[in-house]
């Protein structure tokens, strides 16, 4: 199993939270390694969410929930 | 001349279960997809290098293509279309980016008078293969000089296509046929439905887009929804409001046709009166001002045509003829928001 973790965007606040803006996968969904999955924003920053890994993925988090940098959105198994 | 060849431009159908992008995306990868195919395409405007377009319009492009092709522009907005005029009168295929299509007053001359004119003026004989990308629209209090649609203005002068995608599908299929075009195209896509993250977001704005390049017709309509009460014909952003309330009248039995334009200029009638025949109540929704505008002229292809297709007398959701409030109370009272459409087609299917 492979995590996807929130990017750390803001080196200034590693520690802060940012929103899951949009997912382009589905909940249960069979992604590629590489594909884009997320796009993520800390501030006005965006960045997008490529998977890590192939494989069916699970989401964690809803699109424009609250996350903190670094932690888990989503894993692929 | 460009002499790239064209490659063929049969459109593949959106699935449900493809890969899926937001507008912003899919308009980057239909214009980066033809910088790849075709050296004479180049890209110019303010702040498209590296800040990647304000509303992402560019975003990786300077990266993958280099400032030669990727051009950030002083605040000239008349010398740099003008610059575009001259490289696509040369044989270039310009992109040129009006960061918001409100500033349009202070490069007017150059691309009325001369982007617009000098195919006709030369007999046919100069072709003016370029693109202006310009953002439109409101919603999120920027205020009168950075909230305008503007499209009808476009739409109202000879010599320019007009084209207006609502869905990232669109978005990639109408940047891709406007750059291949060989007449100048203005292509005006919306801050509210490019799916960016930091304003309020449609789902509409996120949605499947083939990989591979394809082209959209410049000139044809979609009708997005198939209903029997009424047509509603729309453009843009109001297309994802208009889609919005067909779902909810649904459930009180109100079943809405919803015609997405696409593209102005030229401009698809037949779609328009083919579905008025159909329903026999015409509603136009249309984020530019009232009066003198798009929701006129297809009023009047109706009348024109035969004013017996209707049923009741047409009706019109627009923004009243005053500046856009920065207020965000007053902006959402003069947008036509989903309550106004929902009342009008009220009004419309009682009559």
């Amino acid at each position: 199993m492979t995590e996807v973790l929130f990017p750390q965007l803001s080196d200034e606040d590693p520690n802060g939270e940012g929103v899951l803006a949009t997912w382009f996968v589905e909940d249960g969904a069979t992604v590629a390694g590489g594909e884009l999955i997320a796009e993520v924003m800390v501030g006005k920053v965006t960045s997008e969410v490529h998977a890590p890994a192939g494989g069916a993925i699970h989401l964690a988090v809803h699109e424009d929930d609250v996350v903190r940098q670094r932690t888990v959105i989503a894993t692929i198994s | 001349m460009t002499t790239t060849e064209t490659p063929a431009t049969t459109a593949p159908a959106p699935t449900a279960s493809g890969r899926r992008l937001t507008t912003a995306k899919a308009m980057v990868e239909g214009i980066a997809q033809e910088m790849e195919r075709d050296p004479s395409v180049f890209y110019l405007g303010e702040d498209v290098g590296a800040y990647g377009g304000i509303f992402s319009s560019t975003t990786g492009l300077l990266e993958r293509f280099g400032p030669d092709r990727v051009m950030d522009t002083p605040i000239s907005e008349s010398a740099f279309l003008g610059l575009a005029t001259g490289a696509a009168v040369e044989g270039m295929r310009p992109i040129a980016e009006l960061m918001f299509v409100d500033f349009f007053g202070v490069c007017m001359d150059q691309l009325y008078n001369h982007m617009a004119k000098i195919h006709y003026e030369s007999g046919g004989n100069v072709r003016v293969p370029m693109v202006v990308t310009t953002a439109v629209g409101g919603g999120y209090s920027d205020g009168a000089q950075h909230s305008q649609c503007l499209w009808g203005t476009f739409a109202h002068l000879p010599g320019m296509k007009v084209v207006v995608p609502s869905t990232p599908y669109d978005a990639k299929g109408l940047i891709t046929a406007a750059i291949r075009d060989d007449n100048p195209v203005v292509y005006m896509f919306h801050k509210g439905v490019m799916g960016l993250p930091w304003m309020a977001k449609n789902p509409r704005a996120t949605g499947p887009v083939p990989e591979e390049p394809y082209e959209v017709p410049i000139g044809k309509a979609a009708v997005v929804r198939e209903g029997r009460d009424a047509t509603v014909v729309t453009v843009s952003l109001s297309v994802h409001h208009a889609l919005d309330v067909a779902d909810e009248l649904a459930a009180d039995g109100i079943d809405l046709e919803v015609v997405d334009l696409r593209s102005l200029k030229p401009l698809d009638r037949e779609t328009v009166l083919v579905s008025v025949a159909k329903t026999g109540r015409l509603l136009v929704v249309d984020e530019d001002y009232l009066s003198y505008g798009l929701s006129g002229e297809i009023a009047a292809t109706v009348a024109e045509t035969d004013p017996g297709l209707l049923r009741s007398p047409v009706r019109r959701v627009a923004v009243p003829d005053v500046p856009i409030p920065y207020a965000h109370p007053l902006e959402y009272a003069v947008l036509p928001t989903r309550d106004r459409i929902r009342e009008a087609v009220h009004q419309l299917v009682r009559a």
